[in-house]
């Protein structure tokens, strides 16, 4: 069980922020054209009447959910639980809108190495590193201090 | 130069892709310029970064950069430090040489006394974990769980350790200790640092393969230790009914949840023995968190799901198991297509294990059938073939039908596969009911016959054309004819092409069935293969099906004008430009003028077709057929021709062959068919299994002996025939198997449920994922009254 890639994309798949926790199938970090193809594959899926899961390869399968404008999406293994990583989506979106406040496209645009230290804080090596959404709120806002 | 913000709002303001190129290259010269110059001041540096960082967003080259992120890191400023880390997680990966150049840097950060900047050095080494990193860091993470009392950094030392045993495993000597040791100090309880702790005891007993020290049995029993705190935490968690902090949507911190009941289902996989006597005490927490989990919500469900997983994974009591089903029975009577596509997937695996308890659920199942959801429709079909036996049979066949009714050119996958399973499924089942499977072939032809292949349809006019029952085989004609010829109230598709070339050919070979018995005329038959060579000029399959058809039709109707018109037919191929066609047409049209009575022998009715399939090598028995001697060389001559010219096609020859075969065998016999049916032996059409020469022999015992033959396999999937040969006479005949974790098992229909001494059953099997290739296979059985079961397990030699 690990997260292999983590990204979000806007509705017109423009990439807002990519993370890879393994290296992707010896390609190059960033792989556009594997970003590409994700797009291609989750743009078509209509979100309401489909699952949020869907298979990519043959070692990867996309659990992703839309927040209005952006989907954000995961890589995990074929036999992962998919439902508890939905919980992970939903609680990294979580914490990004308390951080800033109703949060939209435009703070990660803007402020994307802040939405890397949230993601920091909440996942580590493609693992779950912390579940509380306070202690996650109190430990950014800290470091966000920081600077 | 501007600031990040300027940056990223002049590239958004550009109008044009250009312009957007032109802003971006520009900056990226400016950018790698600012960052060769080594008396750039450390915030003008930062600025820099990001907004490299902001071009890797966006796709650009950003490797000049690398050396320039572990300069930052080396800076005593923790702005820089978090900046630097940043972009050496983003920017570099664990392939990297470039790699060895921060692990100075990563040994001072991870003993620095700002716990910040040791969290720093532990995210990224949690991300960049290469051998040689691992290799000269552990110690220090070591350091971190052995001292630290803060639980900060205590859960990302955890998770590190985890990674760093999987990475390797040598390493477990070192770090498996401080599972027990961290979860019984007690005063460090916090949800982060049991997250870690799970993992990395996960960590720990999945790394048993390859642990090479004999010392494992003394790590995995100090693993075991910590059971009853995991039962205890979990019986906690989900007793909780509301804690603030950890509440996801009702429910108490599900991912923790869901990591522990993950230990636990490793920890009791990894060590049968020793987690025995702790057996009970899961059967009854899973029973305890299935029942109390309650909600609507996606937390809930994750938990339950993963008890379910757990259950089936350990093959837990059979109550338990009739639990999993219906809980994910109740996932997929719900409307949440994220539960209906777990459920799907988990039953599918379930199947094979409890097929009783699945089958119950059959309406949920058929239900997905009609879902928006391509892979949930496809999923619930695979598990309809699946649940399908000899009682739900009719009922499921018909939910099939009544989602083709429905279906679009959309879901073409999933009328192919519906259409070859049930074609099988008759041949398989040696189903005897022929005017329920005729009536079934019939109708699926009519909804769906464009989407079949030449293939398949040609199984469809075996079948037709092995047909026992004089009498439905005659109904059913005449309804095909009766539709095609438009003399029907039902009508079908224009594109309909299969349908085309059912009538085709049950025109040439059945018009006397249907001539004077009912509405149908031989003006009509005629009409409509002049009609079809006319419309369809260019489909070469239709026209050499239309050519054959005009030439059989020929000698079975009386009125001149028709058959002239026929004649006609078949002489407009003459000078046809595809050299099939044309070859066929001269052939036809020197039978055409043959005299009557040696015509009527040549194009005699077909034999029954015993199919021929490549994974039955000695095959089912073929029907004996005695060669005579034929009269005219000549005509002998012409015939062996026949095949050669027409190589190109791949149904007709066959149809021919079997013509000729024919032609040599029942010139002297009566020209009735239905006397012709009836002389065949009886077994004859029996689907006898017989065990191919090359299969290998997987067990024996007094009962039974299986057999297994892998028919094919390419990376990714492999298809074999497992056998079972009766030792002594069994019946109620049951297959299960099991694959290994990494490959997902499709079971075909057994051919047989009981079989007499010496007799064998055949059942398909389709194995798709990766690794090698391992079979766990249990029959359960009953001989001599008595039920049984037997199980064993195979290796081939073989990976997929």
């Amino acid at each position: 069980m690990a997260i292999q890639f983590f990204i979000c994309l806007n509705k017109q798949g423009i990439l807002r922020l990519v993370r890879w926790f393994q290296p992707f199938s010896g390609a190059a970090p960033n792989n556009q054209a594997t970003i590409a193809q994700i797009y291609k594959l989750i743009s078509t899926r209509d979100h309401k009447h489909q699952s949020n899961f869907v298979e990519f390869s043959d070692s990867t399968k996309l659990v992703y959910k839309r927040y209005a404008g952006l989907y954000f999406l995961m890589g995990v293994d074929l036999h992962d639980e998919e439902l508890i990583y939905l919980s992970h989506i939903h609680l990294f979106v979580e914490v990004l809108d308390a951080f800033f406040g109703n949060v939209c496209e435009l703070d990660i645009i803007f402020n994307f190495y802040k939405a890397y230290m949230i993601l920091d804080e909440l996942i580590i090596g493609g693992e779950i590193q912390e579940t509380s959404k306070d202690v996650l709120l109190e430990r950014v806002n800290y470091l966000d201090r920081l600077d | 130069m501007g600031s990040l913000r300027t940056f990223i709002k002049d590239v958004r303001s550009a109008k044009t892709l250009a312009d957007e190129r032109l802003i971006i290259t520009k900056e990226s010269a400016k950018i790698r310029t600012k960052l060769k110059d080594d008396h750039l001041p450390l915030d003008k540096r930062r600025k820099n970064i990001h907004k490299l960082l902001y071009l890797y967003i966006l796709g650009e080259k950003t490797h000049f950069a690398q050396v320039e992120c572990i300069n930052l890191i080396a800076s005593d400023d923790f702005r820089d430090k978090r900046l630097g880390y940043l972009a050496a997680m983003l920017l570099l990966d664990e392939n990297q040489e470039i790699l060895t150049l921060l692990t100075n840097m990563m040994n001072n950060d991870l003993n620095h006394p700002n716990r910040y900047v040791v969290s720093l050095a532990l995210n990224t080494l949690g991300s960049l974990m290469s051998p040689e990193l691992a290799r000269d860091l552990y110690p220090d993470v070591e350091n971190i769980l052995n001292h630290s009392m803060d639980t900060y950094l205590l859960k990302k030392a955890l998770q590190c350790a985890a990674k760093l045993v999987s990475r390797d495993v040598a390493l477990l000597e070192i770090f498996y200790p401080y599972v027990e040791k961290i979860i019984k100090s007690h005063q460090l309880y916090s949800h982060g640092v049991l997250l870690g702790v799970t993992k990395l005891c996960q960590s720990a007993l999945l790394s048993k393969a390859t642990y090479e020290y004999d010392d494992y049995p003394t790590i995995l029993s100090s693993l075991t230790n910590i059971i009853p705190d995991l039962f205890s935490l979990l019986q906690d968690l989900s007793s909780t009914n509301f804690n603030p902090e950890f509440d996801v949507n009702g429910t108490c911190d599900p991912f923790l949840q869901v990591e522990i009941l993950y230990t636990l289902r490793l920890m009791f996989e990894a060590a049968p023995q020793e987690t025995e006597r702790y057996l009970d005490k899961l059967n009854d927490m899973l029973t305890q968190i299935a029942t109390n989990v309650d909600g609507s919500k996606n937390s809930a469900h994750a938990v339950l799901y993963e008890c379910v997983r757990t259950i089936f994974s350990l093959q837990l009591d059979q109550s338990l198991k009739v639990l999993g089903v219906n809980i994910l029975a109740k996932f997929l009577s719900g409307k949440d297509n994220n539960n209906k596509y777990v459920a799907l997937n988990t039953l599918l695996r379930v199947v094979p294990l409890e097929p009783q308890a699945v089958k119950r659920h059959r309406k949920f199942i058929s239900r997905c059938l009609f879902d928006v959801d391509v892979s949930i429709k496809m999923r619930s079909l695979e598990l309809t073939f699946a649940i399908l036996d000899d009682s739900n049979m009719k009922e499921l066949i018909e939910e099939l039908i009544e989602f083709l009714e429905v279906s679009s050119e959309d879901d073409k996958d999933l009328i192919t596969y519906i259409v070859e399973h049930t074609i099988d499924l008759f041949e398989i089942r040696e189903i005897n009911d022929d005017e329920w499977k005729l009536n079934i072939i019939v109708r699926i032809m009519k909804l769906v016959g464009q989407y079949i292949s030449v293939e398949k349809i040609g199984d469809v006019l075996i079948m037709i054309n092995n047909a026992q029952n004089m009498q439905f085989k005659t109904e059913t004609i005449k309804k095909i004819l009766e539709i095609t010829v438009g003399k029907s109230k039902e009508s079908v598709s224009e594109f309909n092409i299969g349908w085309k070339l059912m009538s085709l050919w049950s025109i040439g070979e059945y018009a006397e069935l249907v001539l004077g018995q009912s509405n149908i005329t031989d003006v009509d038959l005629t009409d409509y293969l002049c009609k079809t060579n006319n419309i369809y000029a260019d489909d070469i399959k239709l026209i050499s099906y239309a050519l054959t058809a005009a030439l059989k039709l020929s000698s079975k109707i009386q009125t001149a004008s028709c058959i002239e018109d026929l004649r006609q037919l078949i002489n407009s191929h003459l000078t046809d430009t595809n050299l099939m066609l044309q070859a066929k047409s001269s052939q036809y049209s020197i039978l055409f003028n043959q005299p009557a009575q040696r015509k009527h022998a040549i194009l005699e009715a077909m034999p029954l077709f015993t199919k021929r399939t490549k994974s039955n090598s000695p095959g089912p028995e073929k029907i004996a057929r005695p060669t005579k001697p034929v009269e005219t060389n000549l005509l002998l001559d012409l015939l062996d021709d026949i095949p050669t010219a027409s190589e190109n096609s791949n149904a007709v020859p066959d149809l021919l062959n079997d013509t000729l075969a024919q032609e040599r065998n029942t010139s002297q016999h009566s020209n009735d068919v239905a006397l012709n049916v009836n002389t065949r032996p009886e077994n004859a059409y029996k689907n006898i299994v017989e065990i191919p020469q090359e299969a290998s022999m997987l067990y024996e015992s007094p009962n039974l002996q299986a057999f297994s033959e892998v028919s094919s396999s390419v990376a990714g999937e492999a298809k074999l025939e497992v056998f079972i040969k009766g030792v002594q006479s069994i019946s109620n005949l049951h297959i299960l198997a099991a694959v290994a974790k990494t490959q997902r098992l499709t079971l075909g229909p057994l051919s047989s449920t009981s079989v007499g001494r010496g007799e064998v059953a055949k059942q398909h099997m389709q194995i798709t994922g990766s690794g090698k290739l391992k079979l766990r296979i249990k029959v359960s059985f009953t001989a001599n009254g008595q039920a049984d079961a037997e199980q064993f397990d195979h290796k081939f030699d073989i990976t997929i």
